[in-house]
């Protein structure tokens, strides 16, 4: 689901080969770069393993991408045996459990690791934050956490019905927020857009805006198995439906990452 | 670590081990009483409590008998209704709550539209269907657990505990007004 042309422009313009492993583009100076990484937000529930497992495959998705690409979430891998390990996973997607219990703590958390991100890296990153979504819904506004949000649904109404909440919290308590939905759970590409186009429609009339579209993800069998080995589906299975959408969604945020940095 | 794989379903014995501790995932406070109790002509998996002292009934269908689970779920929902109250008195330590709705679980490996649309549409308490699959890890055989919405009404969802959405809200906290809910619930745009 290209948004405009923008998001596909990228296939039919030459790309730089980088091969050489030469430094050919010079490392912005220090002055310019941003203070702080972008932070992308994720409603998920701490039982949603689906959710998790896509949070933390776009997370390895973008560190291959070249972002420095970081997940925090709450609480300890302890209390959620098919999180992924914390630290440094593959490609150096990091993973840290942040010890909160409340968004305003999750918000110091996150703006932290961004500080410290864009200080320790010049080609930019992202820092991806799962959030409990009872903590948005319930908790004091925290703005750093609505600027840019990810909503993940299926076509099923009580999704979407969840993913239209959460957009119209976004809105309503962010400055100005970029809003993506990915629906997943589909086997047709005509299912995730009337999906989308039936939120989008239904926010369009009832806030006045409507959030972006960042394509779809597929839920085929490598999903599961990437969930249970805690493996990230690029690297076990890069051939797979689930690998090439995941990098889709995640070379769409990671443009966006950049625009952001820019602005 | 061997790849893991979408394993068959195991033998009921082991399928209700394996369910035992992850039926928490559906209902919240979950507390497992029994297993394979012998209710309507047929054996129910699960008999448990809930966090609030509701009994909570779980039954495994088969594939392409999902039609068929809903019907039995909902002669053992009444089975069980009619003896809560004796259950409680007997076991006041299982900690039921007479009187309270029996909360009746469905899991599946799929459940076909028609199955959905006639779990919504049964009277009484909302039925709570989840997709049931098992993945072969190298260890063991581990359920993986999918709840299927029933958004038959925002009063259901409610009953629901929250496990009507997949992000733990309930539909209180989505505070949509009655125009937002139903142009969302009209499939029909779709």
């Amino acid at each position: 689901m290209p948004r405009d042309l923008d998001d596909v422009l990228h296939f039919f313009l030459p790309v730089a080969d980088r091969s050489d492993g030469a430094a050919w583009v010079a490392e912005p100076p220090r002055e310019q770069r941003a203070v702080a990484l972008p932070i992308l937000t994720i409603p998920v529930a701490s039982r949603d393993v689906v959710r998790a497992a896509f949070a933390w495959n776009l997370t390895v998705e973008l560190a291959r991408l070249g972002a420095r690409a970081a997940l925090i979430a709450p609480g300890d891998a302890s209390t959620a045996p098919l999180w992924p390990e914390p630290g440094r996973g593959p490609l150096g997607a990091e993973v840290v459990y942040a010890p909160v219990r409340d968004i305003a703590a999750l918000g110091h958390a996150a703006f932290d690791a961004a500080v410290t991100g864009a200080a320790d890296a010049p080609e930019g990153g992202v820092v991806v934050v799962c959030v409990p979504p009872e903590w948005l819904m319930r908790g004091g506004p925290v703005r750093p956490m609505l600027r840019w949000v990810l909503l993940l649904a299926t076509p099923e109404t009580a999704d979407l019905r969840e993913v239209y909440a959460l957009a119209k919290l976004a809105y309503r308590r962010g400055s100005d927020p970029l809003v993506g939905v990915v629906i997943h759970g589909v086997r047709r590409l005509r299912d995730a857009e009337r999906a989308f186009a039936h939120v989008a429609g239904v926010a369009a009339r009832h806030i006045g805006r409507s959030p972006l579209s960042y394509g779809l993800l597929a839920d085929d069998l490598h999903v599961y198995r990437a969930i249970a080995s805690r493996r990230p589906i690029g690297l076990e299975h890069p051939q797979s439906r689930a690998a090439r959408a995941l990098r889709d969604v995640a070379r769409m945020l990671w443009d966006d990452a950049q625009k952001m940095a820019l602005a | 670590m061997p790849d893991p794989r979408l394993a068959a379903a195991p033998p009921p014995e082991e399928r209700r081990r394996a369910l035992r501790s992850a039926l928490a995932t559906l209902v919240p406070g979950w507390q497992p009483l029994a297993q394979d109790v012998l209710g309507a002509d047929a054996r129910i998996d699960w008999v448990g409590r809930d966090g609030e002292g509701r009994c909570v009934i779980a039954l495994v269908g088969r594939a392409g008998h999902d039609l068929a689970l809903i019907a039995e779920g909902l002669a053992q929902r009444d089975w069980v209704a009619a003896r809560v109250s004796d259950w409680a008195q007997l076991a006041p330590q299982a900690g039921l709550r007479p009187g309270a709705d029996v909360v009746t679980v469905l899991l599946a490996p799929q459940f076909r539209p028609s199955a959905v649309a006639a779990a919504r549409a049964a009277a009484g308490p909302a039925l709570r269907l989840a997709v049931l699959r098992f993945i072969e890890n190298g260890t063991g055989v581990a359920p993986l657990i999918e709840p299927v919405a029933n958004p038959r009404d925002p009063a259901a969802l409610d009953r629901w505990d929250s496990a009507g959405f997949r992000s733990g809200l309930s539909a209180a906290d989505l505070d949509l007004t009655p125009e937002e809910h139903a142009e969302l619930e009209d499939r029909n745009e779709i």
